[in-house]
């Protein structure tokens, strides 16, 4: 390989990889891949997942971009935007995408060919749905053979689920931690003793970790047969369908808007002046900050490209994908990640999976009702906020709550006010990034609305 | 059918086939009971809806 680097995630999978030539994402096909990829195009497996947004889309480029001496093709897939990880998801978009693979295993296993691996790093959220992003994860069918993807299945996809469905707490993120899956031991231990009620828990848990726990041989290899596999996947769909998130009904931040002491004047106020302020700017993508039940995420969403609506509350995540796969709104991504403790840069060299901070690309930070939660509750000091923000996007509209405001006392009820924290260090330290482009108090509250533009 | 072992990436893990396996025959048995089921289930329900046929059939 001479001219280009190959992707640091993609370094597994001897039939290929992913790597960025001129600006675009490409991948590479391998000598050794084509013959299953000859028989993905021919055998009409591609065509029939393309058509139904199964699988993402590729156009041949007949160049050897990587100069590499194993290349056989090169394909230009479409081109994603923006790239999220599994431990970012909520409940119901880990479900979504664990049904979608089964889906996509169902359709290659009629065609003839079948998954080699099933995580959901191989699953991303475009328009709003599922879509299969690895082309090179099909290999041809041998009827006799059991699924080799299947404890992959469980410890990245099902293993999760059914942690977070059984003890309702966020299992998801630890996918951060387990980063090629939750292990079968793990899962054993944690399921609550209720769960080992269920055929799903006593078979894919209980029975894989006695099984793995005697260390049975390889040498002889049993048969087994289509109807099976297709017996295991039908099985693997209906304990996977009824499984829910077990967040409470109501969390902390849940109602925060239907609750809140300023009522809905309040919000009508702050929805006008925002308003006035996204005339005066140009934005194709957003990053709303503590996006809750993504109410302002939707309003910006009309008249941008994408938005990126994050809060580290998994509640109004799941509440919020929910919504928008019921009003098809595709243009927003609904992610859990708490913004004083975004994903960091983890796996091999720590470059497998980049920071979220190396991902985001925005032209309007949106953070409203945040700063004093940042500030107060998790202690970070305005100065470096304010750094933190201006490297993030060009443009920013912040709301500032002093400290005089009803929520700011509930956060320092009960705690020493060791906090510089006004109005005027605020625009003092934010004014050494930022111009001032408009600013307005929030009519009945002392609440200020800021449009700043980076220097 | 020739299937390339280099291209199975992907550590199937430990017992996992055999897990399978069982799986798959324990499937299979409750698989096949459910359609026994279903058959006798079909069988009563067809002989409760059958009166009235006999019944127009003989008029």
């Amino acid at each position: 390989m001479t001219n280009v680097a190959r992707h640091p995630a993609s370094f597994k999978d001897p039939a290929g990889f992913i790597f960025e030539a001129n600006g675009k994402i490409y991948r590479q096909v391998n000598k050794i891949y084509g013959h299953q990829y000859q028989y993905l195009m021919d055998s009409g497996l591609y065509d029939q997942l393309t058509k139904n947004n199964q699988l993402i889309q590729h156009t041949r480029v007949n160049e050897n971009l990587t100069g590499d001496e194993e290349w056989l093709l090169t394909l230009l897939p479409e081109q994603l935007s923006f790239i999220s990880y599994p431990y970012e998801w909520c409940f119901d978009q880990l479900k979504d995408a664990a049904l979608h693979t089964l889906s996509v295993l169902r359709t290659s296993l009629d065609k003839g060919m079948i998954l080699k691996d099933a995580t959901p790093f191989n699953i991303q959220y475009i328009n709003g749905k599922p879509l299969f992003i690895d082309t090179l994860s099909f290999d041809r069918y041998d009827e006799t053979q059991p699924w080799v993807a299947y404890r992959q299945f469980c410890e990245t996809f099902l293993f999760p689920l059914y942690l977070e469905h059984y003890l309702k707490i966020d299992c998801i993120k630890w996918l951060s931690n387990y980063i090629h899956g939750i292990p079968v031991e793990v899962t054993a231990k944690l399921l609550p003793w209720k769960s080992k009620w269920s055929l799903g828990v006593r078979l894919h848990v209980l029975l894989q970790n006695n099984i793995r726990r005697r260390k049975t041989s390889h040498s002889v290899q049993p048969v087994f047969s289509k109807k099976k596999l297709l017996n295991l996947v039908t099985h693997l769909e209906s304990i996977i369908r009824p499984l829910s998130s077990g967040y409470p009904t109501v969390s902390t931040w849940s109602n925060y808007y239907d609750e809140t002491i300023l009522g809905k004047e309040y919000l009508n106020q702050k929805e006008i002046i925002l308003k006035k302020f996204l005339g005066t700017i140009t934005y194709k993508s957003v990053l709303d900050l503590g996006a809750n039940d993504g109410y302002f995420s939707q309003l910006l969403a009309k008249n941008s490209k994408m938005v990126l609506a994050i809060d580290s509350d998994s509640r109004c995540i799941n509440n919020l994908y929910q919504l928008l796969k019921r009003e098809q709104l595709t243009n927003i991504v609904p992610l859990i990640i708490d913004f004083s403790n975004p994903s960091p840069a983890i796996g091999f060299s720590n470059t497998e999976r980049s920071s979220f901070g190396q991902r985001v690309k925005a032209d309007l930070v949106l953070a409203l009702a945040l700063i004093h939660h940042l500030v107060i509750s998790k202690n970070i000091p305005l100065p470096d906020l304010a750094e933190y923000f201006a490297g993030m996007a060009p443009q920013l509209i912040i709301e500032f709550v002093p400290k005089e405001d009803e929520k700011v006392k509930q956060l320092l009820s009960g705690r020493a006010d060791v906090f510089t924290y006004d109005v005027n260090s605020f625009e003092a330290h934010f004014s050494r990034y930022y111009t001032v482009q408009a600013k307005e108090l929030i009519p009945g509250t002392n609440r200020i609305l800021y449009c700043l533009v980076r220097k | 059918m020739i299937i390339n072992t280099i291209l199975l990436y992907v550590d199937p893990g430990s017992g996992s086939y055999l897990v399978q396996v069982i799986i798959a025959a324990v499937l299979g048995a409750l698989f096949y009971f459910k359609n026994i089921w279903w058959q006798i289930k079909a069988f009563f329900t067809r002989k409760k809806e059958q009166p009235p046929k006999n019944d127009t059939t003989n008029d």
